[in-house]
């Protein structure tokens, strides 16, 4: 029976119709029973009769549909295709390779160096690198992802100074107390390794080091006839009187420049202010919160009154370092604070203004109180699922080695963490400054350390960005619930 | 008068929505003194060093890779499981139908907070984390209540007589829907295709979540994370920015009329 | 002739096979959005009731029931971001329909060239919503930012942190949303206008009436329905606000612009707080079903009838 309304019916449709009044009379004797579990039959039958089989003119060839076969093979490349994904990621990890996570860094070339060596050290060790994402936060997802999924593509990574206590809480990091006794850590500036001890095990080795400096601009304090200001009132001072006198020239001349945006750097930036009045976020021995006591209020009240908005412009509130360090370089401000990275920027003539008009010093103190800076940093552990910790061992001992640690300093300007290497020539030739930051560096304190930091690091943000960002913010007020708050985060480790 | 302002109102309309953009591709066309200059300056010196540097440095060639792998894959499945459903739920007698369709619009309204860690924990138990599976199929189920949407609509417009006419000439189901409903429902696929990957395309939350390694990660995601913790590259956000917009502007300046009309399909038809 | 006889067994109407190919073709969808969406969500509910901190699973994930709720309803940043997140739903929802409403009569007239203004403005729908918070991110920048520039010219001395401020940083995400999705709530109105017959605005013309009688007598009742149904979409997206947030603020200055989804996120990705950050996504969910039940209650079941 061919169709006789509007084309594009397809012709081999046909006498289904017909056959199926056949059947219909057929089957009108049955008893009630039999029709019922015939019916159940009929249905399953027909499920797939009807997909499979075509309508065309002869029921002798039973042919599945072409629609029914384009369907089907489509599943089937979906499911081979996800099995094969599978497939690939394990042969590639039958090899015996270390898989080494870092983030990217900002000197490529003296990594690719330090590669080379391992290598020709080390030629049945091969050394799959992986190059996380650039934020520090998305850097710890993708390492926590893997981790958690006790993945095997992960054998050493890279830590950021406050990860170690989280990562050795999850078991995730490999306790390393075997492999580095207490007789090679003393090799080490002891605040880094405090900050990879956890439990009175240590997890991590430090590779390089990172803390709050102080930067200034030489040429305008010489012509004020300034030394580096001892104390932030000092410091509030100079600023000032050289942001005024130097009006008529430069209007757009700022006090200071730091990172006050509600993110990590904003508890780094505060810290200091704390610990150099006498105060602390928590203390460490009795893990109570501090914030609500005297010294650190006061300094907190220091920033917002005389900083934010004060010396500083009130957009340092979404400044994170580059944006703080992009105020710096194009001149237009007179103090900044910085982690160590910044002296190169600073003093390249590419990228700033001041090239050479740069100074560097340790952090003001508070009268009473010394200098702090808060310690920053990366170290390198290994993934207690790893399946060849003998080999990650040597590749982290390896790149923790004082030659490697110099090449470090002298092609990428990181500050190493074996105390020995601030003596030497070759560095200090390269850096001079590195000798006076070595004490800086020595007395670089680590934030509270405890598995839950990033919990406690959110309640820190949230009250030092409301307090400071406010005139009429009420401190002691948020202090008291911020402190509860953290109380009650850090008891959770206690159980 | 009232033409005036009607012109002045489509002007300023006009205007308003396509600043933004244009300032954005002005800008990745500027070097990084220009970009950081204050005040801002206004007519760029025509340099590609943002984009050369975007793709050498930032990976954005294997983000697009991965945009393209990913919206297309969604796309496709999608809109195959849409027309089974949309056909479904549009021609054949079906009970509860409209709890069905309820649903779906219910699905499409989830937050995507609500049911991240789960799928995440699915996905972590299927291992298909940082895989190209793993972020397919949930924007599939987040696609289809769209798809099924736009198709159901345009099936319903068809004549009721399609059918019988089919079943006269003893079509099977299979075959009346893909040999005669498609064909002529084809403006509606096409419709829901492009708004599908528009939406896959663009999506950010689960890419974010499920992705974590660069090598699978997708435009949207490595847009937002470019910032460094020391470098903030303006410039090169700004190219990336235009490389994964250029497509979807090609896309509504050709198909807008399409695009109006399977946005509004659920409009009209209400 | 196999089949023949496998026929005669057979006597399903038309309708039964009807329905069966129906259920076979509703499956793929049914099976994917059961697994992936309805799980998760009840998979949630469960994960709320449990405390879970992925930090320290020496602690196991013990059953705490209502606890994590409790703690919500005092915990004030919850509130706070509660409220900040209504405060987001309602300006921009409102700034959105009212632009929305510009736009769609601005391109229900016909006129040369209405292509390419409605593609134009499409183009801030069709951007990925990270683009567009990296865009505005950088117009709202406090030294090189376009606003700044427009409103202060060169007088640098006077440019706003706009970002740096709670009231200024809120409006401005607000501003980036509204810009975005006007058109969207346009396109859903306009196709409301374009139902109503001419002859209406004929008889009324010809009866005295002026156009801003036109508009409120017959224009406005008319496209009630397309209005709420761009009011229903509009809400349910801005209540899920999280693109926005991460890009531009990440929640601040002073947690100013935190809004539920991103705190959740917060307290489950960043914080690894589980438990407590699904009670967070279950109060998200519970107010999204509310509102959109109301919602549909309101527009009514026409929706979803079927059509012959």
């Amino acid at each position: 029976m061919n169709s006789t309304t509007s084309g594009g019916y397809p012709e081999n449709c046909c006498g289904f119709i017909k056959a199926k009044q056949k059947f219909k009379n057929h089957d009108s004797t049955d008893s009630p029973s039999r029709a019922k579990s015939r019916g159940k039959l009929k249905l399953m039958n027909a499920f797939f009769l009807n997909l499979l089989l075509p309508r065309s003119g002869s029921y002798h060839n039973f042919k599945v549909s072409k629609p029914t076969i384009i369907f089907l093979s489509f599943v089937f490349l979906l499911v081979s295709a996800f099995l094969l994904t599978g497939c690939i990621k394990k042969s590639v990890e039958e090899e015996t390779t270390i898989h080494f996570v870092t983030w990217k860094p900002n000197i490529p070339g003296a990594w690719e160096e330090i590669f080379k060596i391992f290598k020709a050290e080390h030629p049945d060790i091969k050394v799959v690198k992986e190059v996380g994402p650039h934020s520090s936060t998305a850097f710890h997802d993708l390492l926590t992802q893997k981790l958690k999924n006790r993945s095997r593509d992960i054998d050493v990574f890279l830590m950021d100074v406050i990860w170690p206590p989280e990562f050795a809480a999850a078991g995730w990091a490999m306790s390393l107390d075997d492999l580095f006794p207490a007789s090679e850590q003393e090799q080490f500036l002891s605040g880094t390794i405090l900050a990879n001890t956890y439990e009175g095990q240590i997890y991590g080795v430090p590779l390089f080091i990172d803390s709050g400096v102080l930067y200034y601009r030489k040429d305008l304090l010489d012509r004020y006839g300034f030394t580096p200001p001892e104390t932030w009132q000092e410091l509030v001072y100079q600023a000032k009187k050289i942001v005024f006198n130097e009006s008529k020239k430069n209007r757009e001349l700022y006090g200071f420049s730091g990172q006050f945006k509600q993110y990590e750097g904003l508890v780094c930036n505060i810290m200091e202010y704390i610990l150099s009045n006498r105060g602390n976020l928590v203390n460490p021995e009795s893990t109570e919160p501090e914030i609500a006591r005297k010294p650190a209020l006061e300094a907190v009240r220091f920033v917002r009154d005389n900083i934010i908005g004060g010396i500083a412009p009130v957009g340092l509130l979404t400044y994170q370092e580059p944006e703080s360090l992009d105020l710096f370089i194009q001149g237009k401000a007179v103090f900044h604070r910085n982690w160590p990275y910044a002296w190169e920027v600073s003093n390249n003539p590419e990228r700033s203004v001041i090239s050479g008009k740069v100074g560097i010093t340790r952090l003001p103190h508070f009268p009473g109180g010394k200098s702090f800076s808060t310690l920053g940093g990366w170290q390198l552990g290994i993934s207690n699922y790893s399946e060849n910790k003998e080999a990650a061992w040597t590749f982290v001992e390896f790149l923790t080695s004082e030659r490697i640690q110099k090449l470090l300093a002298l092609k990428a300007g990181r500050a190493p963490t074996r105390r020995a290497l601030y003596d030497n020539s070759e560095i200090l030739r390269a850096y001079p400054h590195f000798s006076d930051m070595k004490d800086v560096f020595l007395t670089a304190y680590p934030r509270p350390r405890t598995p839950l930091y990033p919990a406690v690091s959110n309640v820190l943000q949230r009250y030092f960005s409301k307090t400071i960002s406010s005139r009429s913010s009420n401190i002691e007020k948020e202090a008291e619930s911020a402190s509860r708050e953290i109380e009650k985060i850090l008891s959770l480790t206690k159980k | 008068m009232n033409r005036l302002l009607f012109y002045i109102t489509t002007f300023v309309v006009v205007f308003l929505s396509l600043l933004p953009f244009a300032w954005f591709f002005n800008t990745s066309l500027k070097t990084p003194l220009e970009i950081t200059s204050i005040p801002p300056v206004l007519i760029p010196s025509g340099t590609l060093r943002s984009y050369q540097s975007a793709i050498e440095e930032y990976n954005l060639l294997h983000y697009v890779k991965n945009s393209v792998i990913v919206a297309g894959s969604t796309t496709f499945f999608t809109i195959l499981i849409s027309i089974f459903a949309g056909y479904a739920l549009a021609r054949l007698r079906l009970k509860y139908k409209g709890v069905i369709m309820g649903s779906l619009l219910l699905v499409s309204m989830f937050p995507q907070i609500s049911i991240a860690g789960p799928v995440w924990k699915i996905l972590q138990s299927l291992g298909w984390l940082n895989s190209y599976q793993g972020l397919i199929i949930p924007y599939i189920t987040l696609t289809l209540p769209l798809g099924i949407w736009i198709l159901a609509s345009f099936f319903r417009e068809l004549p009721g007589e399609l059918e019988d006419a089919a079943r006269i000439d003893g079509c099977s189901h299979f075959q009346t829907l893909f040999k005669i409903m498609v064909p002529l429902a084809a403006p509606g696929v096409f419709t829901a295709a492009i708004l599908v990957f528009i939406y896959a395309w663009n999506e950010f939350f689960f890419a974010l979540l499920i992705m974590t390694q660069q090598k699978f990660q997708t435009l949207p995601v490595g847009i937002a994370l470019f910032q460094g913790q020391y470098t903030l590259p303006w410039g090169e956000i700004a190219a990336a920015s235009t490389v994964a917009t250029v497509p979807l502007v090609f896309l509504v300046f050709i198909f807008q009329k399409r695009i109006v009309r399977g946005l509004s399909a659920g409009a009209i038809k209400g | 002739m196999n089949h023949v006889s496998f026929f005669s067994q057979m006597k399903l109407s038309l309708l039964t096979r009807e329905k069966i190919f129906a259920i076979a073709l509703i499956t793929p969808c049914f099976l994917l959005v059961a697994t992936l969406a309805f799980y998760p969500i009840l998979y949630s509910f469960y994960l709320s009731l449990h405390k879970i901190i992925l930090g320290l699973p020496s602690l196991g994930q013990p059953f705490i029931g209502l606890e994590n709720f409790r703690e919500l309803l005092s915990d004030k940043v919850a509130i706070h971001s509660l409220i900040n997140t209504f405060i987001f739903v309602f300006s921009s929802t409102f700034l959105e329909i009212f632009f929305g409403l510009v736009i769609a009569l601005v391109l229900n007239k016909h006129f040369r060239g209405r292509g390419m203004v409605r593609a134009a403005i499409l183009v801030p729908w069709a951007i990925p919503t990270v683009v567009s918070s990296q865009m505005w991110r950088f117009i709202f920048n406090d030294n090189y930012g376009l606003l700044n520039y427009i409103v202060f010219g060169s007088v640098t001395s006077s440019y706003t942190a706009w970002l740096a401020h709670p009231v200024s940083a809120f409006s401005a995400i607000v501003a980036a949303d509204v810009w975005k999705t006007s058109s969207f709530a346009g396109l859903l109105i306009l196709a409301g206008l374009q139902t109503i017959p001419d002859e209406l605005y004929e008889a009324a013309r010809i009866d005295g009436a002026s156009a801003w009688q036109q508009f409120r007598k017959i224009t406005l009742p008319l496209i009630k329905p397309a209005l709420l149904i761009a009011l229903l979409f509009r809400t349910m997206d801005a209540f899920r606000v999280f693109d926005l947030v991460f890009v531009m603020t990440q929640g601040g200055p002073a947690d100013s612009t935190n809004v539920l989804q991103f705190y959740g996120y917060k307290k489950i990705f960043a914080e690894g707080l589980m438990g407590y950050g699904s009670t967070i996504s279950v109060l998200v969910f519970l107010i999204i079903f509310i509102v959109a039940i109301f919602y549909i209650k309101v527009i009514g079941t026409r929706l979803f009838q079927e059509k012959g």
